[in-house]
């Protein structure tokens, strides 16, 4: 068994770039997701009866399904439903930006629904009015519970762009394997992403640990 | 736009075969993480340090390297390691076993750390060993504290084996690939697909809440 590493260096311009578009799709898809996510929520918090079913079940639908799924129904159904022909790129984001602001709009309802009802009826009574005591009470300290569970969606989110290799989105997965596949060094290769993954992950990882022990919630 | 889901219905008995192996990974893949994720948990409480330390790499490298990863490296890279060639199944039973143990090992320690430390002065105090004080007292608290967690980690092993579909395991995400491929209809097939892993997903979520709520006195102190 012999190996040879040089060709993990000798593919380091397709490796950064694929671990550049790695990252691009994580910040892309959290910036799409946030927004989102807190419109479902507030939809399926204080919406009209139907809409609040519907951002219910569109949440529900979401989380109950394997993301790779979601990636490849994308694939073939966006170009169809929308008449254009996306680029992988965007089928990916689009794929990841629904899976995650489905998670997210959980995220913040249950962010929302932990803060006491006595809270809001007491700025109420100081005379504040439903939307000042959303804005200036409630939001505020959901916030704080939120900020640890994003926190962790995001380092998910980062993992799950893996997962858009399969519709030949060049992020590190796809070019790591598409390198193993014309150089024939499978080991050193699949290692090298594992490292390059390992690498970035892991500090995320850590620093979600870091936000959980400081945004801890003590009541 | 016409859809035809015939296709669906025509090749049923594939698509059911593949419906069994996912069903089949995911029960047999729950069960190896939850016994490893036990014993890594026990190990990183109270192993010796050097073997905590090893144990805390294991599962905060598990947290950062994606599934996709481990599963690809398990089938295509350990066979050139050891020599040892897996079938798919096998190899994705080996990946999913070594990335879900570290999230389970994650469930039990937050659970055994949720039992206050004083029941445990307190029954040192009566003369438990540490032994009796796991088994009789942590535990029986802690098992039913880890339910909600541990529900949600067995739905995320069940949209995982999906992920098994790149590794070639011929469960239902790969059949359904497949049919599409063949059938020029990937619209229907994944369609249907996706019906079939929400109708297993939702009640699997919901059951263990439902579950949860009746069992959640016995966890409270």
């Amino acid at each position: 068994m012999t190996f040879d590493w040089s060709v993990v260096w000798q593919h380091r311009d397709a490796l950064i770039a694929g671990t550049a578009t790695t990252i691009l799709l994580t910040v892309a898809t959290m910036a799409i997701a946030v927004p989102c996510g807190i419109a479902v929520a507030i939809l399926r918090l204080y919406g009209w009866a139907p809409v609040r079913a519907l951002a219910a079940a569109y949440v529900e639908f979401f989380r109950n399904l394997p993301l790779i799924l979601v990636v490849f129904w994308a694939f073939y159904v966006l170009p169809i439903l929308t008449g254009l022909g996306l680029p992988p790129l965007a089928t990916g984001l689009a794929a990841l930006a629904l899976n995650v602001t489905a998670y997210n709009a959980e995220t913040f309802r249950a962010g929302i629904n932990s803060i006491r009802r006595g809270q809001v009826e007491a700025a109420m009574a100081l005379g504040m009015n439903r939307v000042q005591a959303l804005r200036r009470v409630v939001v505020p300290q959901a916030l704080r519970r939120i900020l640890p569970v994003l926190a962790s969606t995001w380092v998910s989110l980062f993992k799950d762009t893996s997962l858009v290799s399969v519709i030949a989105v060049t992020e590190l997965a796809y070019v790591a394997m598409q390198i193993r596949a014309q150089s024939f060094r499978v080991l050193e290769m699949l290692t090298a992403m594992a490292a390059i993954y390992w690498l970035l992950g892991y500090p995320q990882a850590k620093l979600v640990d870091w936000i959980q022990r400081r945004f801890a919630v003590t009541e | 736009m016409d859809f035809d889901f015939s296709v669906v219905t025509d090749h049923w008995r594939f698509l059911a075969s593949g419906v069994g192996i996912t069903l089949l990974l995911s029960v047999v893949s729950g069960l190896t993480s939850l016994v490893a994720g036990l014993v890594v948990a026990l190990l990183r409480l109270y192993g010796p340090r050097p073997l905590r330390l090893v144990v805390v790499l294991y599962i905060d490298s598990m947290r950062a390297i994606p599934v996709l990863v481990v599963l690809v490296w398990s089938f295509f890279a350990l066979p050139i390691l050891t020599g040892l060639t897996m079938p798919p199944f096998v190899a994705a039973l080996v990946g999913l076993t070594v990335h879900l143990a570290a999230y389970a090992a994650e469930i039990v320690r937050a659970g055994i750390e949720s039992v206050r430390p004083g029941q445990t002065r307190a029954a040192l105090a009566l003369g438990m060993s540490r032994a009796q004080i796991v088994r009789r007292i942590i535990l029986p608290q802690a098992i039913v504290r880890m339910l909600p967690a541990f529900g949600s980690l067995l739905s995320i092993t069940i949209k995982d084996t999906a992920i098994a579909s790149v590794i070639a395991v011929p469960e239902l995400m790969r059949q359904s690939e497949t049919l599409a491929g063949q059938s020029f209809q990937p619209i229907e097939v994944y369609t249907f697909a996706m019906l079939v892993y929400f109708v297993i997903l939702f009640p699997v979520t919901r059951g263990v809440d439902m579950f949860y709520q009746r069992v959640a006195h016995l966890g409270r102190s």
